[in-house]
């Protein structure tokens, strides 16, 4: 019974929420699941995904990679813990065939080549760095959209509000 | 404090004889309940699930990102995929690491509220061909999830077999019917637009959602087409009930799909707040949640049903209860499975069964094609409030009315929506990334506009359900076993709907971005209907026009089993005018002692 907060509470936390909860940037603490240096390269590559722009932060604001971060650790299934891992290394991997060096030390230039060269299948991934793609982004779409940021500052979303009268043009 | 008496229900007298005995609480139970008991009958109300206090439950003032899990379920718990139904057999379930697992229903919205009104699909097996069943053991059954569409059939669908020679007529009209449409409207509340269109008659509507820019265009485009699109026709109380103190007028949050279908303020209609609480209040009603029925007992001498035997969900004893008329109200495939279980010396097919035809001419919508398009001028415009209403639009049937389809008969109708939503879908189509995407994402999101169909499945005699011989659920009841295909029919009009929603977007110069044109599985629907249809003869039929078995008088079947067949329109509320139709009856025949 009592995980309700009553309806008059909630009314007053919706309004005030995005101001209070936005999820903090995730540096300072120790990542749930990835080493330090995973959880660096998954923060660069969320960020790369969804940048901040002139309209709004991106992804590293809306602590997109702490989500994944403790998503990952609570999963039920090895093996989906172990595609992440997996993932990240094919990253490295991948940039340290074409460009000699881990992807955290390329330029911001070559990691967007080399992530446009993983999003070149995206609706068919075939390689590894490409199926990991399609995975990071998915994820990170939902992490950031989600997100107060996302929602609020992002999409500007209008909803969620009591209307006396519905919203529209007909009838 | 209004539900704890729901939480802690007084011990139950099962050494009386009610006047009647209902199996499940969804729309169909809820709605025997109330009626019975209007007429001052004495009612027991078993449900298999518990009691559980949505209003609480909900959240739906909650925002994602206040949600650790952003909405999400547990970790071990799992929701079935469409790949997991199409590549393997059921029972789905079977050697899943997951320590539970729902049906596919709970992969939307925020399903972590919602877990615990659906069944482990683990505890409840089922085998045979592929079908994606969807079930909510739990008061006010699969109400607490629906999607609220609320439309009447026409007699383009009650007399159907007249019209293109498929099949069987109903034994009633849509005149017999339209009177208690109208009460079902009144007194639960159904928002809509009149549309005068005979193959989807208007009801007693309270204010209507409004369509917005994108929908009101295509709606000018499709009158031009001869065809309607009309603002979705919500079970919701728009306005509000003054007759029912446990529900609240719509005011428009738009978290109705966000949750699974599922309003903790219960303006959409749930059997809970809308049937039982007010039957409850008459004194009449008692409700025993935890009660899995697994037998229809009958009198040998008389052929009569005595009450029914049930076990209680948690401590698994058994008990029986008495009753002057046993209303089964389970479901279509649970009604189907109990009585195929009530086997006896006299009725060795299950009970009412004489006719062969229990659990057979099983029937339901398909679904898959959809799609996906965006209104152009709308591209990069400021926001707007698209989603704070109960659903978007619905476009009702305009195949084999007065003109004839060569390629298939019956119809399809679809159900669509745009603008955005608090989580864009444009985040997971759009392509690339980088500031691009991002642009992208947010200038097309008010823009989107999409929808899906629905089409009548026709009704055969070979798809059915029966008892699998070996296979036992969580409290050793034999479960159903499926022989159920989509047909050739269905598959031309599938095909058909893609090609017609694409004109239609077309028409509309909207920029179409994806078109489908194969099926989901069966079962997608939750549509479920026709294993005990109704008719004037015996033979062929398992009840009569009143939902009243032909063999057995006390016992009658008012949830979706009796169906004819399936329409293309939603079926909840026929099911719940039939059902008050039919209860009337019941209350007068038991009153004159005929029953």
């Amino acid at each position: 019974m009592q995980n309700a907060i009553n309806r008059r509470d909630l009314l007053k936390l919706a309004s005030a929420t995005f101001l209070t909860l936005q999820l903090p940037a995730a540096e300072p603490q120790a990542p749930l699941y990835f080493t330090k240096d995973e959880f660096a390269l998954l923060d660069r590559l969320t960020d790369l995904i969804i940048p901040a722009d002139d309209h709004s932060p991106g992804a590293h604001e809306a602590g997109v990679a702490a989500y994944i971060d403790r998503t990952v650790a609570e999963a039920f299934l090895a093996e989906e813990k172990d595609s992440w891992r997996k993932g990240l290394a094919a990253v490295n991997d991948l940039t340290q065939t074409t460009l000699g060096k881990p992807f955290l030390d390329a330029t911001k230039e070559e990691q967007v080549e080399l992530l446009r060269k993983m999003a070149q299948n995206e609706s068919q991934p075939q390689t590894e760095p490409e199926r990991f793609f399609t995975q990071l982004k998915q994820t990170t779409a939902f992490a950031y959209y989600s997100s107060s940021i996302g929602i609020h500052q992002d999409i500007n979303y209008k909803g969620n509000v009591i209307l006396q009268e519905y919203v529209g043009y007909w009838p | 404090m209004l539900f704890q008496f729901l939480e802690n229900p007084p011990e139950v007298d099962l050494k009386k004889t009610y006047d009647a005995v209902i199996v499940g609480s969804g729309a169909a139970g809820g709605m025997a309940a109330h009626v019975l008991t209007s007429h001052g009958l004495k009612v027991l109300l078993l449900e298999a699930g518990k009691y559980q206090d949505t209003s609480s439950l909900l959240h739906s003032m909650e925002w994602p990102y206040q949600h650790p899990r952003r909405g999400a379920m547990p970790p071990d718990y799992h929701a079935l995929t469409v790949r997991e139904y199409t590549i393997r057999q059921p029972p789905y379930a079977e050697n899943s690491p997951y320590t539970k697992v729902t049906s596919y229903i709970q992969r939307s919205g925020m399903p972590d509220f919602s877990k615990t009104l659906v069944v482990n699909e683990k505890e409840h097996p089922y085998t045979g061909t592929n079908y994606a069943w969807v079930r909510s053991r739990v008061v006010g059954g699969k109400t607490n999830l629906w999607g609220r569409l609320a439309l009447r059939l026409s007699d383009y669908d009650f007399k159907a077999a007249s019209r293109d020679g498929y099949g069987m007529d109903w034994p009633i009209s849509y005149a017999d019917l339209a009177p208690y449409y109208d009460k079902v409207d009144l007194y639960l509340g159904v928002s809509g637009y009149p549309e005068h269109v005979p193959q989807m008659p208007d009801g007693k509507f309270m204010r209507p959602i409004k369509l917005n820019y994108s929908e009101l265009h295509l709606r000018k485009t499709l009158q031009g087409m001869g065809r309607i699109l009309t603002p979705y026709r919500a079970g919701v109380a728009s306005e509000t009930l003054k007759h029912n103190k446990y529900r609240s007028r719509c005011y428009g949050r738009g978290a109705c799909s966000r949750h699974v279908g599922g309003c903790d303020i219960h303006a959409a209609f749930d059997s809970t707040t809308g049937l039982i609480r007010p039957a409850m209040d008459t004194g009449n009603l008692t409700l025993r949640p935890n009660s899995t029925v697994y037998e229809v007992t009958v009198d040998p001498n008389t052929g009569k049903a005595t009450g029914v035997s049930f076990l209680d969900s948690e401590t698994r004893k058994s008990y029986h209860a008495k009753a002057r008329v046993v209303v089964l109200a389970a479901s279509t495939l649970e009604s189907a499975r109990l009585m195929l279980l009530s086997k006896s010396r006299i009725y060795p097919n299950g009970i009412a069964n004489s006719s062969g035809h229990v659990g057979h001419n099983f029937c339901e919508h398909v679904m898959g094609p959809s799609i996906v398009g965006f209104m152009k001028e709308l591209v990069g415009k400021p926001r707007t409030l698209d989603d704070g209403r109960p659903g978007g639009f619905y476009i009702p049937r305009f195949e084999n009315l007065e003109t004839r389809n060569p390629d298939f008969i019956r119809g399809y109708g679809f159900e669509g929506g745009s603008g955005c939503t608090m989580i864009p879908g444009t985040a997971f189509t759009s392509p690339g990334f980088g500031e691009e995407y991002k642009r992208h994402v947010r200038d097309y999101a008010g823009a989107v506009i999409s929808m899906g169909g629905f089409g009548e499945v026709l009704p055969r005699y070979e798809n059915y359900v029966e008892i699998d011989p070996d296979v036992k659920d969580a409290w050793g009841i034999p479960v159903l076993r499926f022989h159920y295909r989509f047909g050739e029919n269905e598959r031309k009009m599938v095909k058909n709907m893609a090609v017609e929603a694409r004109r239609m977007f077309e028409a509309a110069g909207f920029e179409i971005t994806s078109v489908k044109d194969d099926m989901l599985p069966e079962g997608w629907s939750i549509h479920e209907l026709g294993t005990a249809r109704m008719g004037n003869d015996p033979k062929t039929s398992v009840l009569n026009q009143f939902e009243q078995a032909h063999d057995v008088k006390n016992l009658f079947v008012v949830d979706g089993s009796s169906f004819v067949n399936a329409s293309c329109q939603n079926p909840t509320w026929t099911i719940m005018a039939l059902c008050w139709r039919s209860c009337d009856y019941l209350a007068d025949q038991l009153r004159k002692g005929e029953i």
